[in-house]
């Protein structure tokens, strides 16, 4: 087996950066107050331009100043170091950018280096406490057939893509693996066991392990390099330092037993932000989701995947979460499609209070794959009909858009609206037929809800009718037609039955007839039994 | 082959050669699904055109239109039906249009009130891919007094840029010139079983056309309008 490692060194660095991409050409450190965990006491310190202005936020004596924990080369070359201050750092580089991570941008960065292993292997080993993973890239050579190092020059170019500086490194063993990455930003470690002991032999022992007791031991022996504890008796090592010992002498000799753990990749993809303010307007969410959606298409583009499902999730001010599905008629892979059906849906229906914390869970799915017919239209764009279907229900009403379907019901004018999928291509033998002539026939043009009139009635049935639309006396008349049904269902409430429903719950038992009017028209009209009530369903056409 | 030989050939393969003109004619034309009418519009309704069927109530404009889009959708084309009547609720028959061979799910149905059917077609038409937008203006009272002539000639560019056949179903002619066919149904007699209790199976139009169908004027003076029989029963 052959293990790609990726590690991204200052992965909290690094996921603050990927919000911020303009930041990247210039130094930039990351403040934190205590440890990576404790994020949240940073609080509203997390505005980069009052930091970046060199303006020190006032907090109260208890709470400890925010310190550099991480930095990148150029802040570094500029003379910055881990434990300054803000203002220490802004006193050496003017121009430094001063960033905070919150949990959202550390979890959406592990999220998005697991993602660049995603896109070479299906499955990934991500266990290696947020900044490394591992996965199989035996079968890439097929893909990859200028060697490993083309391989991990691609995995490094795709992390790039992704907004992360990675360090990648390719061996036989996830231990070599790592300690590879440590000791070079791009390494192909030989898979032979001779050439993975002769790549280890010149490292130092620092790289072997991050125990300091251990490197204290090996410093007092006067083993300074992987190779001069390759060389001490392993049952020695083992008895004076014991299993963790015994591990990093294995090591030192390019030996390795660490199991490599692969997990498939999550249902959903993530990202997220924090705001450093509450955001009213839909406009300036529409920014931040902006960064959002980009950062996780271009995850999805890695897998060769596309959107099929948008959840959005707003944290709202002070408290409170709003979560609302985005509805998509195929998957897609434009930003730009994804926004306007995002900012669709909040111009519709608004958030009820200021946001304070986003986060956009998007569903991967294969992108529809079809087969164009050179003499047939291809049918709409994924897209596009995304895009439209979001516009005509903003401007319809989403209950108003879609494919009609039957209901299982004995009531006439039952109709529903089901979500609109474009046809597939035709079968073979549809184009025979095509040929044939469907049937013309009428149907009845339906008035939702029917409308209340006035009906004069003579022996065979009405002689007249009365209505809103037309005024006319009754020359054929059939019927009636009597149905009646759902008289198990509970009666609608008092209030409600005074008002004409025919979609109402409880029983209905109705007469209908066709009459031939004198307007020329051929209408369908019944009468309510239980109220004798006439009411016009609608016109043959 | 020698040079004279490949000489030779050329008046033969300039036999086979199909004119622009007769290709856009055979490309150009949709089948309405009513077979006298595909005669009286010389090939159907004109693609990438605005379209106009009007007539009475019980004159059949429906179902022409329903057969037009049952015609498409078994031809593998996305449909829509922006459906301005029945006060919002629309006033397709599922169950009915179903029964005339309309496979439903296949069929983009839009419930608006009059004011917004034109912007829900536009919406449409400029998506993309549509092979047939129908716009029920039916029940609309007087669209013509409505709807702007400037609405009606975007709506015809749209068509025209998206290969999109938009026909518009009126009471009263409403398209006037932006229309590249208009038909228009009249004379409608219902029939009725009298068999028994009297029974209404059907109704007799009769369809003029307006505006459209063959080039040829002769052809044009030959059959301007055909008899239709519309049926309600299986």
């Amino acid at each position: 087996m052959r293990l790609a490692c990726v590690y991204v060194p200052q992965l909290a660095l690094q996921a603050a950066l990927r919000r911020n991409p303009d930041a990247r050409d210039e130094p930039a450190a990351l403040l934190e107050t205590a440890g990576p965990g404790n994020v949240s006491s940073v609080g509203r310190l997390r505005r980069p331009e009052l930091i970046a202005g060199g303006a020190e936020p006032s907090q109260g004596s208890a709470v400890k100043k925010p310190r550099v924990t991480q930095l990148e080369s150029r802040a570094r070359r500029a003379g910055v170091r881990p434990g300054m201050t803000a203002a220490q750092a802004h006193a050496l580089s003017a121009n430094i950018r001063l960033f905070t991570a919150t949990a959202a941008d550390r979890e959406a960065g592990a999220a998005a280096l697991a993602d660049v292993g995603y896109a070479f292997a299906p499955r990934v080993d991500s266990s290696d406490g947020g900044e490394r993973i591992f996965f199989d890239c035996a079968d890439l050579g097929q893909l990859y057939p200028y060697g490993e190092t083309a391989i991990a020059q691609a995995v490094q170019a795709h992390a790039a893509r992704l907004g992360l500086g990675a360090r990648v490194a390719i061996a036989s063993a996830k231990g070599i693996a790592r300690v590879a990455t440590r000791a070079h930003a791009l390494a192909v470690v030989p898979a032979e066991s001779a050439g993975a002991r002769a790549f280890m032999e010149p490292l130092p022992v620092e790289l072997l392990t991050d125990d300091a007791e251990l490197r204290a031991a090996f410093r007092r022996w006067g083993t300074r390099t992987a190779g001069a504890i390759a060389a001490l008796p392993a049952d020695a090592v083992a008895l004076r330092l014991g299993p963790r010992g015994a591990d990093v002498a294995r090591l030192a000799c390019g030996k390795d037993d660490e199991p490599f753990v692969p997990r498939l990749p999550p249902d959903a993809l993530e990202e997220a932000v924090e705001l450093d303010y509450p955001v009213f307007e839909i406009e300036p969410l529409a920014f931040v989701l902006r960064g959002l959606v980009d950062r996780a298409l271009a995850r999805l583009a890695g897998r060769s995947l596309a959107c099929a499902g948008l959840v959005l999730r707003l944290s709202l001010d002070p408290r409170g979460l709003d979560v609302r599905t985005v509805p998509l008629a195929a998957p897609t892979r434009e930003a730009k499609t994804l926004l306007e059906l995002v900012r669709l849906d909040l111009a519709r229906r608004p958030p009820d209070a200021a946001v304070v914390g986003v986060r956009i869970i998007v569903e991967p799915a294969r992108v529809r794959a079809t087969q164009l017919d050179m003499l047939r239209p291809a049918g709409p764009a994924p897209d596009r009909l995304a895009t439209t279907l979001a516009r005509l229900a903003a401007l319809v009403g989403p209950e108003n858009v879609g494919a009609p379907a039957t209901v299982d019901s004995w009531r006439e004018q039952a109709v529903a609206v089901t979500p609109y999928v474009p046809p597939a291509a035709p079968p073979a033998d549809a184009l025979a037929a095509t040929t044939a002539t469907p049937s013309t026939r009428l149907t009845v043009r339906r008035k939702r809800p029917p409308e209340e009139i006035e009906v004069i009635m003579g022996r065979d049935g009405p002689t007249a009718l009365r209505g809103s639309e037309t005024t006319a006396r009754v020359l054929v008349t059939a019927g009636p037609y009597r149905l009646s049904g759902e008289w198990w269902q509970p009666p609608a409430t008092a209030a409600a039955a005074s008002e004409p429903n025919e979609d109402a719950p409880g029983g209905w038992a109705h007469e209908y007839w066709d009459v031939h009017a004198s307007d020329g028209a051929v209408y369908r009209l019944h009468r309510d039994a239980r109220d004798g009530r006439f009411y016009l369903d609608g016109y043959y056409d | 082959m020698p040079r004279a030989a490949a000489i030779a050939h050329i008046p033969e393969l300039a036999a086979r050669l199909v004119s622009l003109e007769r290709l856009e004619e055979t490309r150009g034309w949709r089948s309405t699904g009513v077979a006298a009418l595909d005669g009286l519009l010389a090939g159907g309704w004109p693609r990438a055109a605005l379209s106009e069927i009007t007539g009475r109530r019980s004159s059949g404009r429906t179902a022409v239109v329903l057969a037009t889009l049952a015609r498409a959708i078994a031809a593998g084309e996305a449909t829509a039906l922006v459906d301005a009547s029945g006060n919002g609720g629309g006033s397709l028959d599922a169950r009915a249009a179903a029964a005339a061979g309309l496979a439903l799910p296949a069929l983009l149905w839009i419930r608006c009130a009059p004011a917004q059917a034109l912007k829900a077609a536009d919406l449409v038409v400029a998506a993309g891919g549509f092979g047939v937008v129908a716009l029920d203006l039916c029940d609309s009272g007087d669209a013509r007094r409505r709807i702007a002539d400037a609405a009606w000639v975007r709506l015809r560019h749209g068509a025209r840029s998206q290969g999109t056949t938009v026909l518009v179903a009126t009471s009263t002619r409403t398209l006037g010139t932006a229309a590249a066919a208009a038909i228009e149904l009249g004379g409608g007699a219902p029939t009725f079983l009298t068999d028994g209790p009297p029974l209404f199976a059907g109704v007799k139009s009769r369809a003029a056309r307006v505006r459209g169908g063959p080039r040829d004027e002769s052809a044009r003076e030959e059959a301007a309008c055909v008899s239709l029989a519309f049926t309600c029963r299986s």
